[in-house]
């Protein structure tokens, strides 16, 4: 026969989701006292909603050809003048943004995905095939993004779809590289060879485990990466190596504006505006992530 | 004995000063201050073949002119051009009107070791041309007779007045020194071999060109003592170099000449050459896209030249109705068989039956040839014809059509071209006839009506006639429908108001003939 005391105390065990709900709420609000956050997300929807709804903002059709009107300064008809063909530029920047758009969302989701599995690969991996992606990580990341780009439209010739393919080639090893450290680190810790002993598999390891814990900080990098990959564009587009005429692209509107700077110089402040904006945008929301996600990365610097 | 003492802040200052005497000894005008005359010039990519027989033309002409002999060389003459005899012959006579007598001046020198400049070396030289790349200029050579080490006759197959004003002035008429070249292996590329003119030449590529006095050149003492060529293949990166003072002379694109025609820099004038250059679309006949003759007549009738004009040219070109130049015998006043009318082009597309069709067009990679191809690319849309654009640096450009240099002319399907000429028709016409296809015709169309005439120009003397000729020779031209003639498109050069420029009428620099006034 058992004795049941005459006074138990009943101690409430913490309730996780509203533990993990007053987390979310502490993190918005550190991120809506971040200035730099909130300007930076403000210019992120901006270019999403400006690239993505181009077809209905802007008010001519890109490519359309104004002869007579080459060159014209900015006037309430064309808020960002004309170029030398005549088609008018605050257009042709917005549909500029539609290719940065493109590149960016897939070039990083895609060099993420690629960099996320091959980075599990090498930190749970034998040793031998860590090595071997180790050195094809640092091989890729010893050539310079331009220098790859001319050897392979030499061999290609200049295509979105190449400008694509140099963008998620020269990133993957960076998110490679940081999942496998995160992945090194996880591997050996209690929770984790607990799931061993229990028996788990690999890949419900790394599902449940290793990936929910690298996910954040690799996100934090994407948008951080994003500003890169829309200059890496602009920039092979400038020297012509990126997107075909007459596909509009900030880098090809620079390169025009350029070539009639004397003449026109409001078509070079027009696409440098969004190129720095855009930067400013990512590079802003990227940090204020940062010191929220990880605020000892945050304190260090 | 005093300690010396350098504190920070000394050592700052000492680094400024010294700094500034070493800018100040690079500086442009210090090589001027010494006595010696620095003429700093563009290029707007390296030499690649400096063989006469064998070279693409342009700035390699303006390397041949500085380093090897030519018997005649062009004058100009007001608004036109004439011919003199150089300064390496005392004489250069028509004896009739299949001989030219010429004698070599004396002491003129081969460097590494060749000796003197001797008639064989004419003969070797323009005998061999016959069989080269640019072969076409000495079809009215018979054969040269030498008659004395410094004498000699060039003796034609057919009377032909041209001689003297296309080949003998122009590039092919370069004069090689015969052993150093069977020595360097019967052909060279970037290296002469051997030369015999006011300057030595050398290329760092992709840096620069540096053309400096010969310690074994006899003749006159050109302008400058030395001529460098820097590698700039943007001409706005060149345009802004010569503003800040780091250029003598530059070549200028459309929309700076109309700006510099409206406000001139301080102290720089403007001149025009290359007045006999020509530029259309081709199209590849041969290519299956590109067969059927309605389809490439379709295209003729859909490209709005006049809007490429003011677009792409600023309106500072005159529209061209054929390959011969204003001005010339054989001159057409308007094309033919076809003008911009995009209602005609949609009906020939709808009657070739041709649907869906996507056409690559290559072109350099410049600012005019970028906006033309953009306004032709719009101009075929219009009419169902998707067109990609390919630009390409001049490397790649000037082999895609050349079957020796690879398959690119197997898909080549459009492309944008200018070619220079000289002062007569015949020249312009030698690059289309049956032999040259796969060499410069990469239209690659072949008519022996065409090669008749072409023939009969050689020979005919009456201008009336030989006018009747050429023209008849673009109509053969337009109707292949391998056409659509854009501008003559003549170079504008900016230089200072103290330097006398010298162009050839097919555009090229002669830097020797350059001089400071």
């Amino acid at each position: 026969m058992s004795v049941i005391p005459s006074e138990v105390i009943i101690v409430k065990a913490p309730d996780i989701r509203e533990s993990a709900a007053r987390e979310r709420r502490e993190k918005l609000s550190a991120f809506l006292r971040n200035w730099q956050g909130v300007v930076g997300l403000v210019l992120v929807v901006l270019f999403f909603v400006s690239a993505i709804f181009a077809p209905w903002i802007a008010p001519y059709e890109p490519n359309t050809m104004d002869i007579p009107a080459r060159l014209s300064p900015p006037v309430w008809d064309h808020i960002a003048g004309t170029d030398q063909l005549g088609r008018d530029t605050f257009s042709r920047l917005l549909y500029g943004g539609r290719v940065a758009l493109k590149i960016a969302v897939i070039g990083v989701s895609v060099s993420l995905a690629i960099g996320l599995l091959l980075g599990m690969i090498a930190g749970l991996g034998p040793r031998w095939l860590d090595n071997l992606l180790l050195l094809l990580f640092d091989a890729v990341r010893a050539f310079p993004t331009i220098i790859l780009a001319l050897a392979t439209v030499a061999l290609t010739g200049p295509s979105m779809e190449m400008v694509l393919a140099i963008v998620i080639i020269t990133s993957i090893p960076q998110y490679a590289r940081v999942t496998r450290t995160a992945t090194m680190s996880l591997r050996n810790t209690e929770f984790i060879q607990a799931e061993r002993s229990l028996g788990a598999s690999t890949i419900r390891i790394l599902w449940h485990h290793i990936l929910p814990n690298v996910i954040g900080p690799l996100l934090i990098l994407a948008a951080m990466d994003v500003p890169v990959v829309v200059s890496v564009e602009a920039g092979l587009s400038f020297l012509g190596l990126g997107v075909l005429p007459p596909t509009a692209s900030w880098g090809t509107i620079l390169n025009e504006g350029y070539l009639v700077i004397r003449d026109a110089p409001w078509m070079v402040v027009a696409a440098g505006i969004p190129l720095i904006l855009t930067t400013l945008g990512f590079t802003f929301l990227g940090e204020a992530l940062r010191d929220i996600f990880d605020p000892r990365m945050g304190r260090g610097r | 004995m005093k300690k010396l003492e350098l504190s920070r802040r000394g050592f700052l200052a000492s680094g400024v000063a010294v700094g500034a005497l070493g800018l100040a000894g690079t500086y442009p005008f210090g090589a001027r201050a010494q006595g010696t005359e620095l003429l700093r010039l563009r290029l707007d990519g390296d030499n690649q073949i400096l063989d006469p027989g064998y070279m693409i033309g342009g700035t390699e002409v303006e390397a041949q002119k500085q380093c090897l002999p030519f018997l005649a060389q062009y004058k100009r003459e007001g608004d036109t051009f004439g011919w003199e005899p150089t300064y390496y012959v005392t004489k250069l006579e028509q004896r009739d009107p299949t001989h030219i007598d010429f004698e070599l001046t004396e002491g003129l020198i081969w460097s590494n070791g060749y000796g003197p400049l001797m008639a064989s070396d004419v003969k070797y030289s323009y005998e061999r041309m016959k069989g080269t790349d640019w072969g076409g200029y000495f079809d009215a050579l018979d054969h040269v007779e030498v008659t004395g080490d410094r004498t000699g006759t060039i003796v034609l197959n057919k009377p032909f007045a041209p001689f003297f004003m296309v080949t003998l002035c122009h590039g092919p008429g370069a004069i090689l020194c015969e052993k150093a070249t069977e020595d360097a292996g019967g052909k060279f590329t970037t290296k002469f071999p051997a030369i015999c003119g006011p300057y030595t030449y050398e290329q760092i590529p992709g840096q620069r060109t540096t053309f400096a006095l010969n310690p074994e050149w006899t003749g006159p003492k050109p302008g400058f003592d030395t001529v460098t060529l820097q590698v700039i293949t943007e001409v706005k990166a060149a345009e802004l170099a010569y503003e800040a003072g780091e250029l003598d002379c530059t070549e200028l694109g459309a929309d700076t000449m109309a700006r510099y025609a409206a406000a001139m820099p301080p102290n720089s004038s403007l001149t025009t050459a290359g007045e006999l250059q020509y530029m259309w679309m081709g199209m590849n006949t041969e290519h299956p896209k590109l067969q059927d003759k309605q389809v490439r007549q379709a295209i003729q009738h859909a490209v709005d030249v006049d809007s490429i004009l003011a677009g792409a040219y600023s309106g500072t070109t005159t529209k061209s109705n054929g390959i011969v130049c204003p001005g010339l015998i054989g001159h057409r006043e308007a094309t033919k068989s076809y003008s911009y009318d995009p209602a005609k082009a949609r009906e020939l597309m709808d009657a070739s039956g041709v649907t869906g069709l996507t056409l690559t067009l290559r072109t350099l990679n410049n600012q005019e040839r970028m906006l033309t191809s953009q306004i032709i690319q719009a101009n075929l849309a219009v009419i169902g014809i998707t067109v990609e654009i390919l630009p390409l640096d001049s490397g790649p450009f000037w082999e895609m059509g050349t079957e020796s240099a690879g398959d690119t002319w197997q898909d080549l399907q459009l492309w944008t071209m200018r070619f220079a000429g000289t002062p007569d028709p015949y020249e312009a016409a030698q690059w289309f006839v049956s032999s040259q296809v796969g060499v410069w015709n990469w239209e690659r169309w072949t008519d022996p009506e065409y090669d008749r005439l072409y023939e009969a120009g050689l020979v005919e003397s009456d201008p009336e006639k030989r006018n009747e000729i050429y023209l008849k020779m673009q109509d053969i031209m337009e109707e292949t429908g391998a056409y659509v003639w854009i501008n003559h498109e003549p170079e504008a050069y900016v230089h200072g108001t103290d330097i006398q420029i010298s162009s050839a009428p097919s555009g090229e620099l002669d830097y020797r003939r350059f001089a400071r006034i």
